[in-house]
């Protein structure tokens, strides 16, 4: 018997009038690693629900088809039975992880599940010793990385068990380390332990070479279904739908090693692109921005965020901060922007000194910095995207008419002029990203930070947000600095690297042979 | 000093009846003895240096908030005037109002309201800082409290942190696009703080539902017949929890009898001489 068999599955959420899955029918084989991938909003993670139950029983909307694992119909048996057999492993460890201990959040579950006590910790070790944790039992969850968080979701489904795991984007918000950490422990449990395993994911290239076969999704619909031999046999189907396709066939632990080869290769494939974006004379432009010895340390910590570090940034220059989880990115990126008091040393943007004792107020740097937060949702206010775009320059109190041909120009650049009356939050996440990116650069701020433009955005959307920035930021001789794990988005779109390692910079340059080989030692 | 554990069902069982005991009360050296309490049943706990100071800034702001609103809306009789703020004759403010006052009899209910609402307070924190999610849910499911009920008490307060880091960020954003807060025109400020909670409420709902499905796909379930189905570890209460709660209800249960002994004599149903020593030690205790 198959452990999973899809017929004919459709589901349409109650406020949608369109169906998010279109008729799907599929089977998976016990022991299978299945790559399921698809542009953003195609459905993915619509069909994990349905495959451990929680469509329908934990949400609204209209179920018809089936779902069986094992031949009994998920939707007919009550969600914990479904449970016990399928475990779903969610994109972002912060919200899904409840208890402030490790052992105690692996001890949820399986409370849940009636196990008595005494069998309850045999389980909590052996379901940390298969993701590597040994040692973490006592540790609070809020000490741990990314990565580590993600290893301890992952625990909870190992120590129940599970026949069958879907994961849905598990790896979107870890560096280098934490994905190849996540992705081998999936492996193992799929070809020693015989898991049957459902992978969401945009990174295809790093999963590729573990599955056994591919599924790719269009517009709810599963356009794809070939063992993986055969799947990359013809890159069509996914250069259409913009997703990636994995240009190299690399061996499971290979990938990170060969980072510096995949991105020679990258870098070859798509020089023409690159070159377009790039301005190799960095001497003849200006200053924008001057970081000298700035360091910074949050209230209640030992070690500092930030190690004294010191660099410029020119205009029309484009620039990646690059580094592993809890090295320093985001709390950079935050001190560029005046969001932050910095610990010591100066930064000046423009004609503003920023100091310790001296920071200028948040609106004083307004059309002077823009940043972008990694959840971009935080952004969105209005009731339209038109408004969203408005609400800067109508701050700046840019006369009305002017305002006007501002906002008509912003949208049109970001492909969202069809979009101007849309409420925000009913657009998909890659658009509402746009709306984001959008709603700032109608100040038009002289520096535009953006902080992780790749979480949950497929291939598609954003090099289109990508170039679109580029391009204006190039012309209008601004400068854009963007904080990012995808080494791939830095060699098409940086004129530099800065590359970040516990709070230190230990690498600023253009993105060329040093730079990977820093970045393969990572 | 020895920390205490206490089940999370005494825990919560505990702030329920403080929170009984502290409405019997009147006297405001009854309830000062009450607020003592609590925090002695807070050091035991072994708070941390933060959790104090949070704390601390709790108590002064609604110790401040409840004095000051009673000292100055205090609007029974008699009331004696401490202080003038505003005459009667002060233009507009003045006219309005009739005058503002600082009334001693307000002050003194100010105290005994604040004392109430601060030993409760005081253990409510106590017990959410000691007490994990999770064994918070499943106590207060133990409790009959419905499932869903219980799963929103828990996630609100498991994301209050989250929450708090999410509002100073959308703040901060917005300022970064020019809004100011404070300023001349209050419509378009007022305007500006509605519309904050838009990301902050979506990013909320986002959370709760990702929480939601996370702890479900792990077994757990919020209606009653779920949850007794599969939530067979609990961890029964000790005979510390029980001697503990038998004292508190001791305690609610004598002081309700003397309360109603007392209400019968004030108001002329029953009097008995020999209790003349009772109704004196409610009048001056209690």
């Amino acid at each position: 018997m198959l452990p999973i068999e899809i017929e004919n599955l459709r589901f349409t959420y109650p406020s949608r009038e369109t169906p998010t899955l279109r008729g799907i029918s599929a089977t998976v084989a016990s022991g299978d690693f299945v790559l399921l991938t698809g542009p953003t909003g195609c459905g993915k993670s619509t069909l994990l629900r349905t495959m451990n139950g929680l469509i329908p029983h934990s949400s609204a909307g209209t179920l018809s088809g089936s779902v069986l694992l094992s031949g009994k119909n998920v939707a007919a048996q009550p969600l914990a039975v479904t449970c016990r057999q399928v475990g779903l492993l969610f994109q972002n460890p912060d919200e899904q992880l409840f208890c402030a201990r490790v052992e105690d959040e692996i001890a949820f579950g399986l409370e849940n599940f009636g196990f008595p006590p005494e069998q309850v910790a045999p389980c909590i070790d052996a379901a940390l010793a298969q993701v590597g944790l040994q040692g973490f039992r006592e540790r609070r969850i809020s000490e741990l990385s990314g990565g580590e968080k993600q290893r301890v979701a992952l625990a909870c489904f190992c120590a129940m068990q599970p026949k069958v795991l879907l994961l849905d984007e598990p790896t979107s918000h870890l560096d280098f380390r934490g994905t190849k950490d996540i992705l081998s422990i999936v492996k193992r449990l799929n070809t020693d332990l015989g898991v049957t395993t459902i992978l969401a994911t945009h990174r295809t290239a790093e999963v590729a070479p573990l599955c056994t076969r591919v599924w790719l999704m269009a517009e709810g619909e599963l356009c794809l279904d070939k063992p993986k031999d055969e799947a990359f046999s013809d890159s069509g189907p996914y250069h259409r739908l913009g997703v990636q396709v994995p240009e190299i066939p690399v061996g499971e632990s290979a990938r990170y090693r060969n980072v510096a080869a995949i991105s020679r290769s990258r870098c070859r494939s798509s020089a023409g692109e690159v070159s377009r974006y790039r301005r190799a004379d960095a001497s003849s432009r200006s200053r924008l921005l001057s970081v000298c010895n700035v360091s910074f340390r949050y209230p209640n910590t030992d070690a500092p965020a930030l190690k004294p570090i010191s660099y410029e940034v020119c205009r029309g220059e484009v620039v990646a901060v690059m580094g592993a989880n809890g090295s320093g990115k985001t709390t950079l990126i935050h001190l560029m922007a005046g969001l932050l008091r910095l610990t010591d040393g100066e930064l000046r943007i423009g004609d503003r000194n920023v100091t310790r004792k001296k920071r200028p107020k948040p609106h004083q740097l307004a059309g002077k910095v823009g940043i972008v937060f990694q959840n971009p949702d935080l952004l969105l206010q209005a009731e339209t995207v038109a408004d969203e775009v408005a609400f800067g320059p109508k701050n700046l109190k840019v006369a009305p008419k002017l305002l006007q041909n501002r906002v008509a120009d912003t949208l049109s650049r970001f492909d969202l002029g069809g979009l101007a009356s849309e409420a925000p939050y009913s657009l998909s996440r890659g658009q509402r990203q746009r709306v984001a990116v959008a709603a700032n650069f109608s100040l038009y701020p002289e520096l535009f930070l953006l902080d992780e433009p790749t979480t949950g955005q497929d291939a598609q959307h954003l090099h289109q947000l990508m170039r679109e920035l580029c391009v204006e930021i190039k012309r209008e001789n601004r400068s854009l600095i963007f904080a990012t794990h995808d080494a791939q988005l830095t060699l098409t779109y940086a004129d530099r690297v800065l590359l970040l390692r516990e709070g230190e910079l230990i690498f600023d340059g253009p993105p060329d042979t040093e730079f990977l080989r820093q970045i393969s030692l990572m | 000093m020895q920390q205490i554990h206490l089940t999370p069902r005494a825990k919560i069982l505990m702030m329920l009846m403080s929170g009984c005991l502290v409405i019997l009360l009147d006297s405001p050296s009854a309830l000062l003895v009450c607020f003592l309490a609590s925090l002695t049943f807070g050091a035991v706990l072994k708070p941390t240096l933060r959790q104090i100071r949070l704390l601390l800034v709790f108590l002064f702001f609604t110790t401040w908030g409840l004095i000051y609103s009673q000292a100055i809306f205090y609007n029974a009789s008699p009331r004696t005037v401490l202080l003038t703020l505003v005459p009667p004759e002060f233009p507009f403010i003045g006219e309005m109002t009739g005058g503002i006052r600082v009334y001693r009899e307000g002050l003194f209910h100010g105290i005994v309201q604040s004392l109430r609402f601060n030993t409760t307070l005081t253990i409510g924190c106590f017990i959410i800082w000691t007490t994990q999610p999770r064994d918070l849910l499943r106590a207060l499911v133990r409790l009959r409290v419905p499932g869903t009920l219980a799963f929103m008490v828990t996630t609100a307060l498991h994301f209050i942190p989250v929450i708090a880091n999410e509002a100073a960020t959308v703040l901060r954003s917005q300022r970064l696009r020019g809004f100011r807060y404070l300023r001349v025109n209050l419509f378009a400020t007022v305007r500006g703080g509605l519309n904050s909670f838009r990301p902050i409420l979506a990013g909320n709902i986002r959370h709760a539902t990702q929480l939601g499905e996370s702890v479900e796909s792990r077994g757990f379930s919020p209606d009653a017949e779920g949850a007794a189905h599969f939530q067979t570890v609990l961890t029964g209460m000790r005979l510390l929890d029980i001697g503990l709660l038998s004292a508190l209800a001791a305690c609610i249960i004598v002081i309700l009898c003397l309360k109603v002994l007392y209400f019968c004599y004030a108001n002329g149903l029953y009097y008995a001489s020999w209790l003349r020593h009772v109704y004196t030690l409610t009048r001056e205790m209690l």
